[in-house]
């Protein structure tokens, strides 16, 4: 233990290096440690320790912890009947109420259910006018106005049935945009969200509802960027029994000095004075919000509740260039107009105040249009950027020179040549606006790979984890047709890749790279994301995440949203439901999930069957996780084809797994895509096997394999220019994934275009130099050539690769036979035979060879057996050149037929 | 629960020998505050709904206003009061953390970053509050009035100017002894 006199001479050194530049302080040191080296490398841990704390216990530990110190009250208890509700959870605890999250078990959905206090259903008049504008606001349907389901009294208790919705307050979202020294202000967030509210309550005043306590804990934010807002009328409701509400009853004492002011700080002069009530009401109170969220505080807000009401009724606002440097004129106008302290000045209409917000956000897209097509970076005029002083005013955008960062300091500069270029832009930038429009065009799709995080745990078990992390986050982004999200495979081969995010990024020709780890402490997870754009390195947002396992599933759909959010990519109403998506909400059940792909993508038949074990034990947890079943099905298919096992029976398991993933959410694209590939390669079923193909599509644009097996079932078909425009948009999508790249080839040469083919496939071994599969198809692709040495030494070279490939085997033989070599020919035949003696061969393979040598009843009589296994080799019937001396035959016409080719 | 008014004057009694030295004053008063702290905070979210940002300042001035009789106060007695307030505050969140590890780990004594989102969004960096209440221990035994300072700030959410009032030391010593106590408890549970 160090002793206080020690501890004294070390803290005077840190003071004193404090004082000076960072860079003089190891000089220092030398100087003053009197060579001592221990003491020096206190002091100097101590400054590294100090560099590194940062936020480090700045903030008050209990800021907003107060629910948590105390005990909860609860009049409803979990798994409580309450009418037709089942009580699930206590969700929070107010002035007026408690509110629950319960079942509705006549509707089977969750609902919420605010309790009310008594005290506010005492009085009836109040009462019967509350229900009628909560009704009523309700019954306005709008988006952003939360859903009544119901208002009841079940004994003495009145309470609140209304939609259950998941998100966050106003609150927590203002807390976050401002407790981050790093993170940026996006003016495009806070207008999204002030564009929603205005909306709402401008329906609302349409129907002479006024809502008079519009603040942040009012409205909440649900994950994919929807805001609700509650509590229509209830304030009505109040404004009668609370106490400190209606200004008349809030004594303005000096002994109320350090009372948390709630409420106060969103009121409006008139509702203080205790005037007459109206429309502009709401607007004065939702100018406080917009101030707020860009300011970080309330405008008026005083140390004490008196001195909030003086500010309230006499003081002007700050001007918010105080508080962010670069705040829109148009926005401060906006904002001043809705503050004014009479009514009659102020917007007098929520319609004509939404109208400016929108024009400003148009304006301002329209700006960083223009900006973006001038220089390619990643400026960004709407980032607002927070003033370094509250007192300085500073306008100008210079450098900052403070310890958070250089990131910070660029993007004031940054500004500040932004603004240079708005000037440029007036003058001759129309020019590169409208000559480079196509890069300066929001809708163009931006480009994404997420790496696979880092399992930062010691336990290798937990790989699976971050493997299923990473996946999921890029399952949910790769469906927005917005987003051109780099598929799995060519992400994961930068799995445990140390080169740098540039280097990275342009080998998948992406701009923007997420980048993670994941470490599980106890039963909580701490994953950090960081969203990097790959131009220069630099960070676009990040974050860290710690959840206990309950909350993983959710935290996906976070990180997922968050990224969108940061793109700023524009969604559909469908796709943002779509992103919020929880497969299963069960987390063991995903974790089984996870493994089991973890396990079915090594693609060896131990491992797969290990993973067919995890998917069962998933949907044993979950009978309703689809996305299981998908799972299930590719792993019984990758049985059949990949590992030539049983495909007789793992054709009928695939297919009725991926039916009942359908059966259970016909919305998922990977079980349409799983059924159809076995439909059409075990079952020959072409005409189903198209239909969910495009099912498989339509649902996700974006999905690699419904790509990549649509293009094999239209090339078996012999849609050849169809086939090679789909397996091309399955290697945009995946450009490094070899199986996609090694299919490409296969479907040229069976198109005729082996030239073609051999190109491709010298490109996939390229990517992939231990890959067996493109070898393969070089194999076949020289034999229609006639160049059989290169087809023999090809077909060898897959025997190396991988030895349980068996149709190498028969490639070689045929190869052979073609080049004369009738003996060897029939000896690596009579290998083929003798191991298909010990495990089960491909019929197909043996008809090859036998075809080869020209045995034509052997060969058919092979065929046969094939269609009988359902081998799924047999798909390539109508296609493979090296059949076509049978065509004629009877035997093999109809065998055609029974396949359904025509 | 005692009438208003005999517990104020206890508690007056209570600073009053505490300013005359008689050490164990403190451990004394402790209860009384930590009370006081829970019941303020379970008033202010009657009054309101949840969501708001409680400051702790704010809570600890109330049960300040509430507890102690002010027309006898001194400036020594106060800085005792908030000093007791911060470390009742330390006290009730530490406990809180315990209590939730037992709770999450069936009994085990591990003890694990306290990261509950709300603890994390007050400071960017999670905090382990059990660890860094061993750390506080340890700074004290160093130099107790950084680890005081500490108290008041993170716990007690005290301005530094307030802090320099309370301690009655400059505002720059406060931010001195600040900045190498925040480095050395970072050094000590983070690394």
């Amino acid at each position: 233990m160090m002793s206080p006199e020690r501890w004294r001479k070390i803290k005077s050194l840190f003071d004193a290096a404090m004082e000076i530049e960072a860079s003089g302080r190891g000089a220092f040191l030398d100087n003053n440690c009197d060579g001592d080296a221990v003491l020096r490398g206190e002091v100097r841990r101590l400054i590294d320790s100090f560099e590194n704390a940062e936020s480090f216990i700045e903030k008050p530990a209990a800021a907003e912890v107060a629910s948590l110190i105390l005990e909860p009250s609860e009049t409803l208890k979990n798994g409580q009947r309450f009418a037709h509700y089942e009580i699930q959870r206590q969700i929070g605890v107010g002035g007026m109420g408690e509110v629950y999250l319960a079942q509705d078990e006549n509707l089977d959905r969750k609902v919420a259910i605010k309790i009310l206090n008594e005290q506010f259903g005492r009085d009836e008049s109040n009462l019967q006018r509350f229900v009628r504008e909560a009704k009523a606001a309700s019954a306005l349907n709008h988006p952003n106005i939360l859903i009544i389901h119901e208002i009841g009294m079940s004994g003495e208790t009145n309470y609140i049935v209304s939609e259950f919705v998941e998100g966050e307050t106003l609150r927590g979202v203002i807390s976050k945009l401002h407790s981050h020294p790093d993170r940026v202000t996006t003016l495009s967030e806070i207008l999204d969200i002030a564009i929603q509210i205005a909306g709402a309550l401008s329906a609302a005043h349409g129907a002479h509802i006024v809502h008079r306590d519009i603040k942040p804990e009012n409205i909440i934010v649900r994950p994919d960027g929807y805001v609700k807002i509650l509590d229509f009328g209830l304030a009505k409701l109040v404004e009668q029994k609370a106490v400190g509400f209606e200004a008349s009853t809030v004594k303005l004492n000096e002994t109320a000095k350090g009372v948390i002011l709630g409420t106060v700080n969103y009121m409006s002069p008139e509702q203080a004075k205790g005037e007459k009530v109206d429309e502009r009401t709401d607007i004065f109170s939702f100018g406080i919000l917009i101030y707020e969220m860009i300011a970080g505080r309330t405008p008026f807000i005083g140390d004490s509740m008196s001195e909030t009401f003086a500010n309230l009724i006499n003081a002007e606002p700050q001007p918010l260039l105080r508080f962010v440097s670069n705040v829109p004129d148009e926005l401060q106008r906006i904002v001043g107009k809705s503050l004014r302290k009479n009514k009659g000045e102020r917007y007098q209409t929520m319609k004509g105040l939404l109208a400016d917000l929108k024009d400003l956000r148009e304006n301002l897209a329209f700006d960083e249009r223009l900006e973006k097509s001038h220089s390619s970076g990643d400026k960004n005029p709407t980032t607002l950027l927070h003033a370094t002083t509250v007192d300085g005013v500073n306008q100008t955008g210079e450098a900052n020179q403070n310890t958070t960062g250089q990131t910070k300091s660029k993007r004031s500069f940054v500004f500040a040549v932004f603004g240079i270029a708005i000037i440029c832009a007036l003058g001759l930038g129309y020019f590169y606006f409208f000559s480079d429009n196509a890069t300066s065009n929001p809708n163009v799709r931006k480009s994404l790979a997420v790496l696979p995080f880092i399992n930062a745990s010691q336990d290798p078990n937990a790989d699976y984890l971050a493997d299923g992390v990473t996946e999921s986050i890029i399952n949910n982004l790769s469906q927005l047709s917005g987003l051109r999200v780099m598929s799995r495979n060519s992400a994961f081969r930068f799995k445990d890749d140390q080169t740098d995010v540039k280097a990275i990024a342009s080998k998948l020709g992406v701009e923007t790279l997420v980048t993670g780890d994941i470490k599980q402490v106890g039963d909580k997870f701490v994953i950090n994301v960081r969203l990097i754009d790959a131009s220069d390195d630099s960070q676009i947002w990040g974050s860290q995440y710690v959840k206990t396992t309950a909350d993983i599933i959710a935290a996906q759909n976070e990180i997922a949203q968050a990224v969108v959010q940061n793109l700023r990519v524009k969604l559909s109403n469908a796709e943002q439901q779509r992103l919020g998506k929880n497969y299963t909400e069960n987390v063991e059940a995903w974790q089984l999930y996870q493994r089991g792909r973890f396990h079915t993508f090594k693609l060896t038949p131990p491992e797969t069957n290990k993973g067919i074990g995890y998917f069962q034990q998933a949907i044993g947890l979950d009978p309703n996780y689809a996305l299981a079943y998908a799972g299930l099905s590719d792993a019984y298919r990758s049985l059949a084809i990949g590992s030539e096992i049983d495909p007789a029976e793992n054709f009928p398991k695939a297919i009725a797994a991926a039916r009942k993933s359908i059966e259970i959410d016909d919305a998922i694209s990977e079980g349409h895509t799983a059924l159809a590939i076995s439909l059409f390669w075990g079952e020959w079923n072409w005409t189903e096997a198209e239909n969910q193909f495009k099912r498989a599509l339509e649902l996700n644009p974006n999905e690699v394999n419904a790509h990549l097996f649509y293009a094999h079932f239209l090339s078996n078909l012999g849609r050849h220019t169809d086939a090679i425009t789909e397996v091309e948009r399955a290697v945009e999508l995946d450009p490094l994934f070899p199986f996609a790249n090694a299919l490409e080839g296969q479907f040229l040469n069976h198109a005729g275009r082996p030239d073609e083919a051999l190109d491709q496939l010298q490109k996939t071994f390229e990517l992939a130099p231990n890959f067996w599969m493109p070898h393969l198809f070089a194999s076949s692709a020289y034999i229609d050539k006639g160049m059989y040495a290169e087809a023999i030494a090809e077909a060898r070279k897959v025997r190396e690769l991988s030895a349980a490939q068996t149709f190498s085997i028969a490639l070689e033989s045929y190869a052979l036979a073609k080049s004369q070599k009738t003996n060897e020919a029939q000896n690596v035949l009579n290998e083929l035979l003798k191991l298909s003696e010990t495990r089960s061969i491909p019929a197909t393979h043996i008809a090859m060879a036998y075809n080869g040598l020209g045995e034509t009843d052997k060969a058919l009589e092979w065929l046969e057996k094939g269609y009988a296994e359902h081998d799924p080799k047999m798909a390539f019937l109508k296609v493979e050149p090296k059949w076509s001396n049978l065509r004629n035959e009877p035997r093999f016409v109809n065998l055609m037929r029974r396949m359904n080719f025509e | 629960m005692k009438p208003h008014a005999e517990k104020t004057q206890e508690i007056s009694r209570i600073l009053q020998e505490w300013s005359d030295g008689r050490q164990n004053a403190s451990d004394e008063l402790m209860p009384l505050v930590y009370d006081e702290l829970r019941r303020q905070a379970a008033r202010y979210l009657r009054r309101e709904r949840p969501g708001h940002t409680l400051q702790t300042t704010a809570l600890i001035h109330e049960t300040y206003l509430k507890l102690v009789d002010q027309r006898n106060v001194d400036w020594q007695n106060r800085a005792h009061f908030f000093g007791i307030a911060a470390q009742a505050m330390k006290r009730i969140l530490v406990d809180y953390a315990k209590a939730r590890h037992r709770h999450k780990r069936g009994g085990a004594a591990e003890n694990l970053p306290i990261d509950e989102a709300r603890f994390v969004a007050s400071g960017e960096k999670s905090v382990d509050l059990v660890a860094l209440d061993e750390a506080l221990g340890r700074l004290a035994q160093l130099d107790s009035q950084q680890a005081q300072i500490v108290e008041l700030k993170f716990f007690g959410g005290f301005t530094i100017d307030e802090i320099a009032e309370t301690l009655r030391i400059s505002p720059a010593t406060v931010k001195r002894e600040w900045n190498s106590a925040k480095a050395w408890l970072h050094g000590e549970i983070v690394n």
